[in-house]
């Protein structure tokens, strides 16, 4: 590939960027879809098939489309997911309150700091090895040039990660701040002191990984841990057999501590309805609590984007190095390409869903307990554990 | 360096999601202020004074055994990442480094900080 001028990955550069932000604007409401229908499906029930409205207007419209998707074979089983439609004209068409007392600047950027926070990460996670497409020579300025899995491959990619990450805890507290009023503000505390305290372990065991293969950089971890050989700038690493046991326990760890930073359940503290009304966000209204939420899930697909990229297969189809079993020459599952990525993504995803259904909430004064007295001496050990691994390994 | 200016544009781009976001919403959104409308929310209830006032000693408390832990983490990424090159004078060091942080650990357990009463 020769070099490229300014305009050249300027331009590529754009593209990219609004690509990826098309990918999380379909992905927040395929995940909002599959959560609801999840749980349902988990507590047997047919999860949300129409939504109010009846057949006026809008929503009428939007309801008879369902209706027919219940008549198809396949279609049936997305049937709601046209609501997100109407989710959206909601957001957008509700009145704007912002609370009298209300610092009117910070109310209005707390939940953008929170949404910049969580887009400008995804910008450093490598969702592809290999370019996704190439643009035909016709298209103007880029023509000819890949159009790359990840925005930016930077060396270190996971350290610029959880910098850039831990931003977005300003987002919350500034918000709770911002309101003035009691329920948002001891949401954004208790919520700043939850991320604040798992951030810590949630570190420590992303640190495994890179004391094994020592890279920081998203797809030499990838190649890494499918069993291959890489060259880092620390020297050759390849991971031993033994290196799955330290990766195995991390990644739970990890699971644990992203459920906790992203404030899902069983970890959704700030926003225990019975306590706390809606936490932080209690006096957000219309697209202003959109940008929360959406920011809420961007952060839940990066975290699924780390566990896939770090811990489990990447860009390939058997997780923990297992890969190496499969030689490359076997078409799909012997190779790396963006599908498993999604795939791994998804079943991230799926547990995040799974998991809700199925546990209940912990109290504060647990929460605290699990994170400070179990999983910061825990993740500590593990990372001995995978520094042993690679000192006689 | 243009790795990092594209991530620079990225977080530009993403800054114009919540400005059209508001913009869209300025126009869109129907606007019936009304005073009691832009009280605070509190169940019903006039909200006496402001919501800032002193809150527990223990959120502070976290947040400055978080700063240690988080200067840590930071600490052991470069010893992370040259693990291998460092050999046994790194692990020797990291060592020092952990057990003096460790002694603070519990230290604060022992102190009961880490208790959330």
């Amino acid at each position: 590939m020769t070099a490229m001028t300014l305009t050249q990955s300027f331009v590529t550069a754009l593209l990219q960027i609004v690509v990826l932000a098309l990918f999380v604007f379909v992905a927040v409401p395929v995940i909002v879809f599959a959560e609801r229908k999840v749980i349902g499906y988990v507590q047997l029930r047919l999860g949300y098939t129409r939504i109010a409205g009846g057949l006026h207007g809008v929503t009428g419209g939007l309801n008879r489309l369902m209706w027919w998707m219940g008549k198809l074979p396949f279609f049936s089983i997305l049937r709601g997911f046209p609501s997100f439609i109407a989710d959206g004209i909601k957001l957008f068409t509700k009145e704007d309150i912002v609370p009298e007392k209300a610092d009117w600047w910070v109310f209005h950027f707390a939940p953008a700091i929170s949404v910049v926070a969580a887009f400008t990460v995804l910008g450093i996670v490598s969702f592809s090895p290999a370019p996704l497409w190439t643009w035909p020579a016709a298209v103007p300025i880029v023509g000819g040039l890949p159009f790359a899995g990840v925005i930016s491959d930077v060396n270190v990619g996971l350290l610029m990660l959880v910098g850039v990450a831990s931003v977005g805890v300003y987002g919350i507290v500034l918000g709770g701040w911002a309101s003035n009023s009691k329920y948002p503000l001891l949401g954004g505390l208790r919520s700043a002191a939850q991320i604040v305290s798992y951030e810590v372990p949630l570190t420590f065991s992303l640190l495994v990984p890179v004391v094994l293969s020592g890279t920081l950089n998203f797809t030499q971890m990838s190649q890494y841990l499918s069993g291959a050989p890489i060259q880092t700038s620390a020297g050759p690493a390849q991971m031993p057999a033994l290196a799955i046991l330290p990766l195995f326990i991390g990644f739970f760890i990890y699971l644990t501590c992203g459920f906790a930073e992203t404030n899902r359940v069983p970890f959704d503290l700030p926003e225990a309805e019975t306590e706390l009304v809606a936490g932080f966000h209690t006096e957000y209204t219309g697209m202003k609590f959109g940008l929360f939420y959406l920011a809420e899930y961007a952060n839940m697909i990066i975290v699924a984007a780390v566990a896939a990229a770090f811990f489990l297969g990447g860009h390939h189809f058997l997780p923990f190095g297992l890969q190496r079993f499969i030689p490359p020459s076997v078409p799909v599952v012997g190779g790396a390409s963006f599908g498993w990525f999604l795939l791994w993504m998804a079943l991230i995803l799926f547990s995040y869903l799974w998991v809700r259904a199925t546990l209940p909430r912990y109290r504060y004064d647990q929460l605290m307990h699990v994170g400070w007295k179990w999983l910061i001496p825990l993740s500590l050990a593990n990372l001995c554990l995978a520094a042993l691994v690679r000192y006689f390994a | 360096m243009r790795a990092y200016a594209a991530i620079l544009l990225l977080a530009l781009v993403a800054a114009c999601i919540p400005v059209a976001v508001w913009t869209l919403a300025y126009f869109v959104a129907p606007k019936f202020p009304n005073p009691t409308k832009a009280t605070n929310y509190e169940c019903g209830i006039t909200s006496p004074g402001e919501a800032r006032e002193k809150f527990h000693v223990r959120y502070y408390l976290i947040a400055v055994m978080f700063l240690v832990f988080d200067v840590e983490s930071v600490f052991l990424f470069p010893f992370a990442v040259q693990f291998k090159e460092l050999a046994l004078f790194g692990i020797i060091e990291i060592g020092i480094f952990l057990f003096l942080l460790l002694f603070g650990y519990f230290y604060i357990w022992k102190k009961g900080a880490l208790n959330w009463e």
